[in-house]
This record gives structure tokens, sequence and C-alpha cells, in this order.
């Protein structure tokens, strides 16, 4: 008689067990699907909501007087562009997100403005760049065309100016790309440009005067510290010295911590239960089928062979609970995660490679959860059900 | 063909220890009919499962065709009784979920096989079933039930029919047939061990042996 058919007849003639251990499977698979398919967007998220809080380390020359820095809102002092570059090199030092800026107090129109100047590009880890974005955060514009600014409420306001206006700044002609909602800020009286245009205009070719760094962490184990990170930055940038806004960088850090601990908590919590719950199954089902396993321990049917008849079934319910699972917890990532992520929820696709982990793990699972009691019928003295039944 | 050698087997529960089998020794022939009798509670399926290589013995040796049974590895004690014997029990203990002919098949060894396969339906034609090869226990007599184990019990072909109350559940008409069509097995040179309550047997018996407290209280030939 083949295993296998004994695997499946039994499956049908027991379907409320097998449906409830099938249950437990696909619950457990379609959450961690679920979580992973959303945990991409659900990171994505969180930065681009820190990055519109702000970036948490500002990098600027050495020589910058700090009082005068935090009365103007910038250094007088510039250091080279290329250090973005030089930072992004660096390991140990993660970060999501660089930003090369050149800013200066200029007159302008028998008024005072901020020039700024941001680079068309983020630079992201390894030294990659990232294309211009186009959304506006902080009221600062990041992936300003050549060419067009972005000019402030209180300037546009008292200058009329409107988006496809041209005007002449500081001897360059600029279109108007925007003009920005009041901010009730320093950004009222902001014009931001290229990079290149405000180095231009500025009389600083190849010169910013900060580095914006988001979510910048130490790797190192004491990652808190500002001054390990002063201490890395000052080896490679010279020229250069940091301050973190450490409000910012610590609801950063709790929040992640706090993400990480609660998936810590809740996907242990999770594989715990769904393994107690087959296993208690296979339990209900091996009391079931002692009758059965006697018998077939009187027909010559050794240890082995019993197990694999346990074993099989977990193992079958494993296969079927990792596809379920997966179609059910791309299923829920696709039709809730949009809900949960808007800003990234276009991001959220299925993850072919979730199958494959599923396929591997599920079955693995599930036949580990049936291990006691496979070992309880392997170990079942026959003589004591066929004597007393 | 069986040599049971002092065998005691002692169970220990809370009330004290039981003596199921106490201090047997008992030889049973190639080719004989036992029966085996006595009232409940007297030994007789501890002794039968023991014969069967499905109960270690306290202490003792039980030798089926030459071999210590209980000097062998679980596996070749699960080998041997695949090869050499067949039970028969008082429940049935067919498996629910398979057809007869598929509990029929799941005798002698658990090797698939069309020969298999071909040998159980003849199995069912000896034995008048055929007809329900396939239709699940439930939808059986009981007699038909009793008929399709021991199709099961024959498969391969076994040298030895070890037999625990196998009309037990049946009507007189079912267990005359059944034990029938032991009798038939037995003229074909198969060894049959029939533990019985009554005497429903006795006519076919080659030997008769009462159990009275794990002990061979008597003992009488036939024929």
């Amino acid at each position: 008689m083949n295993v296998v058919r004994l695997i499946l007849a039994e499956i049908l003639h027991r379907r409320f067990n097998f449906f409830l251990s099938l249950l437990a499977v696909v619950t457990a698979v379609a959450l961690f699907v679920g979580f992973f398919t959303t945990g991409e967007a659900s990171e994505r998220e969180t930065t681009r909501l820190m990055r519109d809080i702000g970036f948490n380390l500002r990098i600027v020359p050495k020589e910058t007087d700090m009082e005068r820095f935090w009365a103007q809102g910038y250094s007088e002092r510039t250091m080279p562009e290329e250090y973005v570059q030089r930072f992004a090199a660096k390991e140990n030092i993660s970060y999501t997100h660089l930003l090369a800026i050149l800013q200066k107090k200029v007159s302008w129109q028998d008024r005072q403005i901020v020039l700024t100047g941001v680079a068309s590009q983020e630079v992201l880890p390894g030294g990659q760049k990232k294309s211009p974005m186009k959304t506006v955060y902080g009221q600062q514009g990041v992936g300003i065309k050549p060419g067009a600014v972005y000019v402030g409420y209180e300037i546009a306001k008292a200058l009329q100016l409107k988006k496809g206006d041209t005007i002449d700044l500081l001897g360059e002609t600029m279109t108007v790309a925007a003009c920005l909602a009041e901010s009730g800020s320093e950004d009222d009286i902001r014009i931001t440009a290229n990079l290149a245009d405000a180095q231009r205009m500025l009389g600083e070719e190849g010169r910013i005067n900060e580095i914006k760094a988001l979510e910048c962490l130490c790797r190192d184990e004491n990652a808190d510290s500002i001054d390990v990170l002063r201490t890395q930055i000052e080896e490679i940038l010279p020229e250069a010295k940091v301050t973190q806004l450490r409000v910012i960088a610590k609801a950063r850090e709790s929040q992640r911590i706090m993400i990480e601990k609660y998936l810590a908590f809740i996907l242990p919590v999770i594989v715990v239960v769904c393994a107690a719950w087959i296993g208690v199954l296979a339990m209900i089902n091996v009391r079931d089928r002692r009758e059965e396993i006697g018998i077939l321990r009187a027909l010559g049917y050794g240890s082995f062979r019993i197990a694999v008849l346990f074993l099989g079934k977990a193992a079958l319910i494993g296969v079927l609970g990792a596809v379920l699972g997966y179609l059910a917890g791309t299923g829920l990532a696709l039709r809730f995660g949009p809900g949960i992520f808007k800003v990234t929820a276009s991001g959220i696709a299925p993850v072919a490679s979730l199958l494959f982990w599923s396929l591997l793990a599920a079955p693995g699972f599930a036949a580990l959860s049936s291990f006691i009691p496979t070992v309880t019928a392997v170990t079942q003295d026959p003589a004591i059900t066929l004597r007393t039944e | 063909m069986i040599r049971f050698e002092n065998v005691s087997r002692i169970y220990r529960t809370r009330r004290g220890e039981v003596k199921a089998l106490d201090n047997v020794t008992l030889h049973v022939e190639a080719n004989e009919f036992l029966v085996v009798r006595g009232p409940s509670g007297s030994g007789k399926t501890t002794l039968l499962l023991a014969a069967g290589a499905m109960h270690r013995p306290t202490s003792g040796r039980v030798l089926v065709k030459g071999d210590d049974l209980y000097a062998m590895s679980p596996r070749e004690r699960a080998a041997f009784r695949a090869r050499h014997i067949g039970f028969v029990f008082q429940m049935f203990h067919l498996i629910p979920y398979l057809t007869v002919l598929e509990n029929v098949m799941l005798g002698g060894g658990a090797v698939a096989s069309r020969a298999r396969r071909e040998e159980a339906t003849q199995m069912l034609e000896r034995l008048d079933i055929q007809n329900r090869e396939s239709h699940k226990p439930a939808e059986l007599s009981a007699g038909e039930r009793q008929r399709t184990a021991i199709a099961r019990a024959m498969l391969g072909r076994p040298k030895l029919i070890l037999a625990d109350e196998p009309t037990g559940n049946l009507d007189p008409e079912n267990a005359r047939q059944v034990i029938e069509r032991l009798s038939e097995f037995h003229r074909d040179g198969v060894t049959v061990v029939v533990v019985t309550h009554g005497a429903v047997a006795d006519q076919h018996a080659s030997r008769i042996i009462h159990l009275a407290q794990g002990r061979i209280a008597q003992e009488a030939k036939r024929g």
C-alpha cells in the first residue's frame, strides 16, 4: 500500500483536522508574507516621513563660528563639494540621504534674501546618486533644474512673482519654477536654486557650506554617540565638523527601536502560537489514530513508515500552507498596504522570493511542530491499543 | 513453530503487580490449530501478542520458527511480523478511510505492487467478498469486515495466523463461517492460534489449552 495514498486518504477522511492544521500554516505564512511585503514600503514610508521632519546631521566647515551659524542659519565658511562623495564612501556610517547645500544671505531687489543652492541629486549610501525628487520638503527644493528657482512666500508676494516668471538674480536670468506657500519661517525669504547656479551666482564654484544627512547613524555598537560620528567624519573630512539635531536623532532612534522590538516580539509569538496549534492538532490526530497505528504495527509497519505517515502529512500541509499563505499574505498586503502606507503605496508589490522561502520553511515548520506527536505515535505500544480497543 | 520458554509478563499498576503470564512454557507445532480458552484476564491476549512479536515478556523467551523474537531489533521484528505472521482481531481493526481492497493490500509487509493487488483480489474472491472490494469498512456487515481482516492477515501467505477473539463480535452463523475460513487456511498448511471464550472453534482444533491466572491450567489434544 502506497504511503502517499494512505496520507491522502486519511486527509480526506479527517478533513476538519486537516483544514485546521492547514489554517495554522496559512495564517503563519500569510502574516510573515504580509509583514515582509509591506516591510519595504514601511521602511520607505518611515524614511520619507522622517525626511519631512528634517535632517538629523549637519556637516559644516571646520572654522565655522557656531554662534553665528545658529544665529544666521548657515555657515559663513565653505568646504569642497567633493566632500559629499568622500562622506558617502566612508564605511560604518549609515544614512539614507546626503544633500550638499550652499547658502548665503544676499541683498537683492532692496531686500535681504537667503539664496540657497541645493544639489540636483541626492547621494545614496555607496555614493550612488539619486534621481531628482519632485517633492519639496522642509521648504527646500531638491532636484531643481538648472536655471530654475523656487521663491519663498514673502519674496513672491512682495515682488508679485508667479510660476513661469523670469527674474534677474545676481547677474543670472532664472525662471520661477514655483512660488512656495507661507511657512512662517526663514524659508519665506529664501530663493532656492540648483547648486551649480547658486555657486556661480555667489562666486563659490565647487564649494558648499553644509552637508545634510538624513538618518545618519554610526554602525558602531555605541552608535548613539555623536563623539564617534565626529571622530569618524573628521578622519575623512578634515575641513569639516559635525553637529547633530539630537531631538530628531533621538526620535528616529526611538522609532526604529520600537519597530524592531515590536517585530521581535510579534513574529516569534506568531510562530510559537501556530506551532502549538499544529502540535495540538497533530497530537489529537495521533490519539484518533491509535488503533490504526496499532494495526499497522501488527501488519509489520516499522517506526520509520509510521513516522513518514505523520511527517509526510505535516510536510504536505506545509507545502499547501506555504502556497495558500503566500497568496493570502500577498493579497492582504496589496489590498490593505496602500491604505496604510499612502506615500509609498505604489511600491507595494508581490515579492516572488517569499514564495520560495515559504515553500522552504513552512513544510519544515509543520513537520517540526508535529515532531512530538510523531514520536508519541512511533513509541506507542500497539499491544496496549490492540488489547484495549 | 512457536515455543514459549518460561514466559512471564507482569504489569505493574498502582495497585500492585498483575501477572498476565506466569512462567508459561508452551510448544505449538507447525500446522497446528491451537485454541486458547480462558476467562477474561487469564492472559490469552497477552500470550497471543507475545507470540506475534508485539509484546515483550518480562522474562523468558518466545521463539517463532526458531528465531528469538525479542532478541531481534524492533525493525527486524516488524519485518518478521510482515513476512511470517497474520493477525486477526475481535474488533477487525480495518482502516476506515481505505476500501476493502486497500485494507487487504496493507497486509503482507506494505509492498505495493501489481502482484500484491492481484493476490489481494484473489484473497477477496476466496473469502467471497470480491463484490465489496471498493466499499469502505463502514458499509460492510460484521462478518464481511472480519473476512476482510482475514484476507488482510493472509496476504503474503504467512505461515502463522494469530486470531484474538475473531468471532467475538459476530452472530453464530458468521462466527461459524469465520472459523471455517481459518480452518481452510489451516488445511493449506498454516499454523493457526485462536484465542476465544466460546467453543465455536473447538471442532477444528488440534489442541485446546485453558489459561487461568496466566498459567496453562488444562490442555487437551484432539483428533
